[in-house]
């Protein structure tokens, strides 16, 4: 369970909000002019990245707010929250935060406990 | 034999009395389980998970692997630590796993057939024959798996409990207590969190420390326990076990409310905590590990540092003669406390060199002229359910030596399970050898032993270093030993077997009757990863999770891999760290607290009237109602079905959702959420809809009713309401925020009547006399807003069943009483209440869909045939793109038609498969063509036969083909003919008169 900051009410349990996936991820404007490839990319297809990733998230038991978070999906740390309407932060804001618990791999689970 | 330490300050002087095994025996309050057996000279507590070896109580706390016992007292709890469950008096206990007896235990014949029970032997063994699994393999395994029996007719009462702290400190042994003190009227908000009824650790379980700042141990413990109480701050839990150690400095702990009493039925007996820190302070120790030899698994072995909690803290000493075998300098202290009893060992074997031991303990040895054994170890052990001899080898040399009880001490690991449950990272350190916290990951701190710092003496420099960055008191104490400070420890995990027999084995999970054997028999078949290893042979899987031979099992895997212990690694440490009830993590939400029951405003009315109910998502719905007593479902369904369409019914329809859309752009918005064009609909109309996923799937529908270009109120399923809010809720905040659009649930703000059948109109001319019910007044597909008494209704001409309906939306204050008249004007009509059920039938045989039904998130409406539904001169609207992929518009995609039994009397299963043979062979070899699925079935008694709905591949185009639809345990399958779905009235004549 990790605590999420709403950016409407506060920091709260996860249990108050349910996760949107991954977030930026417009419809498109003019969906008749997309080749079906294009409309199925936007319709099944997400990231699922190891690390930084950008998510959207609901205050579903709460204010009902749709908002967007960064997320590192190896350790679970929030790095920013940010409003709908607000400007996508640079991935560079993030460079310097810590990948993984145990310095890991990029890809793959990673379950070391032990420091080499 | 027994005997006793008088000097115990801490165990009480009240005598009870407990039974075991239907046995009485005397005790003191105060006593554990196992020390109360101890007491009594009882060293056979139980027999073992596999091949039924007798066992005794091996440890003195949680990581207890051997002696679990069933409390029979209470609500019959099984695989209780004795080494932790504290007694009170009359408490009746009994052991496990064994028939008929403990001492003679049939079971045990698993022992002799042991070779066949090696590593892997549950994959290996129960292969085939085909059947054999689920026949008599499962059931057998089943039968003789576990431990215990579960509890019977019991309700839990546990809750759960949240807390928002500062600081955590997890364990309140020496370490925990002086990180507390430092704490003492601060800013700081601090839970000091300890497993045992009591404070003081190790102060209270050797006599290592003499003294601290000139104090007792017991006095200082005393003066710490007043400071802390008196400290506004500093909350103090007992008996709360730290299980879960999540992200975010969240931890889960289980309190025991009746911790050496008797449960209170009428009162919660467990207090899940749930806890939010910003700091988390381990100070939670270590944990003595055991050494592998033969026979390592007779009562009487026991750890030495348990045996020495048993004297000190239990006043107990579990024997006057015992063995001590020990790798480490920790045993000392025991040593003294043996002699200063005026009890002597019978010998003392240690396996490091004669210039490795401590001059301190040599001189001890020597003064007391204890039989002592240097650089040699103890080869095994033997007897009939206790220990009898005990072999010890010194160089070539076997010495045998009597005594009924073995101390064994394999040093000691930092209980690091909680620290890398945190995500931190550990280090082999050769001075302990063993594992202990490196790098934190969290906002997390260990201090004392569980950081690997067995030295007392530099404690509060530690705990002052490592606090530093809080705004704490600087606190000094001085800690005076009994015994050096200084701790040497030098490997050895196995000793060396001198011969073989099918009796003798080498355990190095006790638990779950692992031996040393399985470890190297997997390596050799390639299991050569921890954590494969460990799932192969079930090593450290037991409920004490290999608390005290994990470690050990890593060193032997690392000898025989030629590797590095650090290389082969830790197997993944995961919560709970000790096992935790069920009863405990579902708190108050079990049984009625489950999930919320929602009741509309007639339910009072309807269980008057013989309601049988069905759930729907959160609601309780009638299913059917019946007429009499002993009236069947199917006969109430057939009545029902049948009086509705030769005079009226009427069906509570409150429960469906109802979401108002209003604003500046909610026809656009209604345009681009739904398939329906809401343009040219005039107001004041209403219009069965369709929503779409963005795939083109269907994922609700219902009526919408136009007010006007800005006011909108739709209804969804029962059961979708809240998913279809939610839906248009995110494409308003994330898609479309610029339309001005505001949505509102409104389905407990109405009761709504469905109310249909010929008879209807003259029903409701009689209970609106004013209103105009006439079919150019009041067409089909329109609504009307109504001054009704002193409220407001709304009536809308529509119908579920096929036949001429209203429905009717009122306050549910004013609900009871219209419905109530409903009845009292219909009773002239032979109007009826019917259920959910009826609905379904009368819908069927008007061939309407029922979301999750005919639909499973793969129907388009295309499939359905409800083209006339897409409003295809719209743009754009959720899911309108997807309706032109190829796959979506494929013709041999699976539509919906109707299926009628060509013999009149066969009825159709739901579910059931539509296949192009009239029989199926009686072995089937090959992959029987598979058309489609029956997705709707029922008796109709307006029809007088069988109807069905299905969904089947290219459907459209086999109207009037004959097909076979398949019986559930038969291969004779029924012959049907594809039909138009739509039964009753295809004209609609009935529903537009």
């Amino acid at each position: 369970m990790i605590l999420i900051k709403c950016p409407y009410c506060g920091e709260r349990d996860q249990s108050e909000f349910a996760n949107g996936g991954e977030a930026h991820v417009v419809r498109p404007q003019n969906p008749e002019n997309l080749s079906d490839k294009d409309w199925g990319e936007y319709v099944f297809f997400r990231n699922n990245p190891k690390g930084i990733f950008y998510e959207r998230w609901v205050h579903s038991h709460g204010c009902k707010k749709w908002f967007n978070v960064v997320r590192n999906t190896s350790t679970d740390q929030i790095l920013k929250v940010y409003k709908v309407n607000e400007k996508r932060p640079d991935l560079t804001e993030f460079e310097n935060t810590l990948r993984s618990p145990s310095g890991e791999p990029s890809v793959g689970s990673g379950n070391f406990a032990v420091k080499k | 034999m027994t005997a006793i330490n008088n000097e115990c300050p801490y165990i009480s002087k009240n005598k009870i009395t407990f039974s075991f095994d239907g046995k009485t025996f005397p005790a003191f309050e105060g006593d554990t389980v196992a020390s109360a057996l101890l007491r009594n000279n009882i060293r056979l507590v139980g027999r073992s998970f596999k091949y039924h070896r007798p066992r005794g109580i091996y440890t003195c706390g949680i990581e207890e692997p051997n002696a679990l016992v069933q409390i029979l007292s209470e609500h019959n709890e099984p695989n209780t630590r004795a080494t932790v469950k504290r007694i009170y008096d009359g408490i009746k206990i009994s052991s496990q796993n064994r028939w008929p007896s403990l001492k003679f235990d049939l079971g045990a014949i698993n022992n002799i057939l042991s070779p066949i029970f090696s590593a892997g032997f549950y994959y290996k063994t129960f292969m085939g024959p085909k059947g054999f699994w689920k026949n008599i393999y499962e059931p057998l395994i089943r039968k003789s798996a576990g431990l215990g029996k579960p509890p019977k007719n019991f309700r839990s009462k546990s809750i759960h409990q949240y807390h928002n702290t500062d600081i955590v400190i997890i364990g309140g042994g020496l370490s925990g207590l002086i990180a507390a003190r430092k704490f003492i009227n601060t800013k700081y908000k601090v839970l000091l969190i300890e497993q045992d009824s009591f404070l003081g650790g190790i102060l209270k379980n050797t006599n290592k420390v003499e003294s601290i700042n000139d104090n007792s141990p017991s006095e200082w413990i005393k003066e710490t326990e007043d400071l802390l109480s008196n400290s506004t701050n500093i909350t103090v839990l007992k008996n709360t076990l730290v299980t879960t150690y999540n992200f975010t400095n969240h931890l889960v702990a289980l309190e025991d409310k009746f911790s050496g009493k008797k449960i209170d039925l009428n009162k919660s007996e467990l207090t899940l905590h749930k806890i939010r820190t910003s700091q988390t302070i381990l100070s939670n120790g270590h944990i003595e590990r055991f050494i592998s030899f033969r026979n390592n698994d007779l009562p009487g072995v026991m750890l030495a540092s348990s045996f020495e909690k048993y004297i000190h803290r239990y006043g107990v000493v579990p024997e006057e003669k015992p063995v001590i075998f020990t790798n480490n300098s920790s045993t000392f202290s025991l040593l003294k406390s043996i002699i200063s009893l005026g009890c002597k060992p019978q010998a003392y074997i240690d396996s490091r060199r004669k210039d490795e031991i401590e001059s301190e303990i040599k001189k001890f040895l020597k003064t007391n002229n204890i039989l002592s054994y240097f650089d040699a170890e103890v080869e095994g052990c033997d007897g009939n359910k206790k220990i009898e001899k005990i072999t010890v080898r010194q160089g070539k040399n076997y010495y045998k030596i009597n005594s009924s009880m073995l101390c064994v001490s394999g040093g000691f690991n930092p209980d690091i399970h909680l620290f890398t449950q945190s995500k931190g990272l550990v280090k082999w350190d050769k001075q302990i050898a063993s594992f202990k916290p490196d790098t934190s990951f969290q906002k997390t701190v260990t201090l004392g032993s569980v950081s690997g710092n067995y030295n007392f003496k530099k404690l509060c420099d530690e705990i002052d270093e490592k606090l530093s960055f809080l705004k704490t008191k600087k606190l000094n104490f001085e800690i005076k030993l009994n015994v050096s400070n200084k701790f040497s420890v030098k490997e050895l995990w196995e000793t060396k077997k001198k011969n073989n027999s099918n009796w003798s084995k080498t355990f190095i999970d006790l638990h779950n009757d692992v031996t040393t054997k399985d470890l190297k028999q997997a390596i050799t078949e390639g299991f050569d990863r921890i954590e494969h290893l460990k799932r192969y042979t079930t090593n450290s899987m037991g409920t004490d999770q290999g608390k005290i031979s994990s470690i050990n099992s890593l060193a032997i895997v690392s000898k025989l891999l030629k590797k590095e212990i650090s290389e082969v690694g830790t197997t993944t440490y995961r919560p709970p760290y000790a096992p935790l009830s069920f009863a405990a993590i579902a708190g108050r939400s079990t049984y009625e607290f489950y999930d919320p029951e929602r009741k509309t405003s007639i339910h009072s009315w309807h269980l008057k009237n013989n309601a049988v109910f069905e759930d729907v998502g959160q609601w309780k719905r009638p299913w059917y109602f019946k007429a009499y007593n002993n009236e069947t479902m199917h006969q109430a369904v057939q009545r029902e079905s049948k009086i509705l369409r030769e005079s009226a019914g009427i069906l509570d329809g409150s429960t469906l959702g109802k979401i108002e859309i209003k604003g500046r752009d909610a026809l656009e918005f209604m345009n681009l959420m739904y398939t329906n064009a809401f343009t040219k609909m005039k107001p004041m109309t209403s219009r069965y809809a369709l929503m779409l996923g963005e795939d083109g799937m269907i994922k609700d529908d219902g009526i919408i009713c136009k007010i006007n270009d800005q006011h909108f109120i739709a209804t969804t399923t029962s059961s979708g309401a809240p998913k279809v809010l939610a839906d248009m809720e995110e494409y308003l905040q994330t898609e479309w925020p610029h339309l001005k659009v505001y949505l509102n649930s409104i389905t407990e703000q109405f009761s709504t009547f469905n109310i249909s059948g010929p008879k209807t109109r003259d029903i409701m001319t009689r209970v609106f006399p004013n209103i105009d019910f006439s079919n150019e007044a009041f067409p089909f597909m329109t609504f009307k807003n109504f001054d009704y008494q002193n409220t407001k209704i709304r009536i809308m001409r529509a119908s579920f069943t096929g036949e001429l309906g209203y429905e009717i939306y009122i306050s549910p204050k004013y609900g009871l009483e219209l419905w109530k008249k409903i009845f009292s004007c219909g009773k002239a009509f032979n109007l009826i209440p019917y259920g959910t059920e009826t609905m379904h039938l009368l819908r069927a045989e008007k061939g309407y869909i029922v979301i999750g039904q005919e639909t499973d998130g793969t129907v388009t409406p295309i499939d359905l045939n409800y083209n006339w539904m897409i409003g295809k001169n719209k743009r754009d609207f959720i899911g309108k793109r997807s309706l032109s992929r190829p796959d979506t518009a494929r013709d041999d995609r699976k539509q919906l038609v109707g299926l009628s039994p060509i013999n009149k009397s066969d009825t159709i299963e739901e579910g059931q498969h539509i296949v192009e043979i009239n029989k199926l062979p009686n072995k089937i070899k090959n992959p029987i063509k598979y058309l489609g699925h029956v997705s709707s079935s029922y008796h109709s008694p307006n029809l007088n036969q069988s109807i069905g709905l299905a969904m089947i591949k290219g459907g459209n185009n086999l109207l009037g083909q004959k097909f076979f639809v398949t019986v559930s345990g038969k291969t004779q399958n029924i012959p049907v003919e594809i039909v138009n779905p739509v039964f009753i009235d295809p004209e609609n004549k009935r529903l537009t008169s």
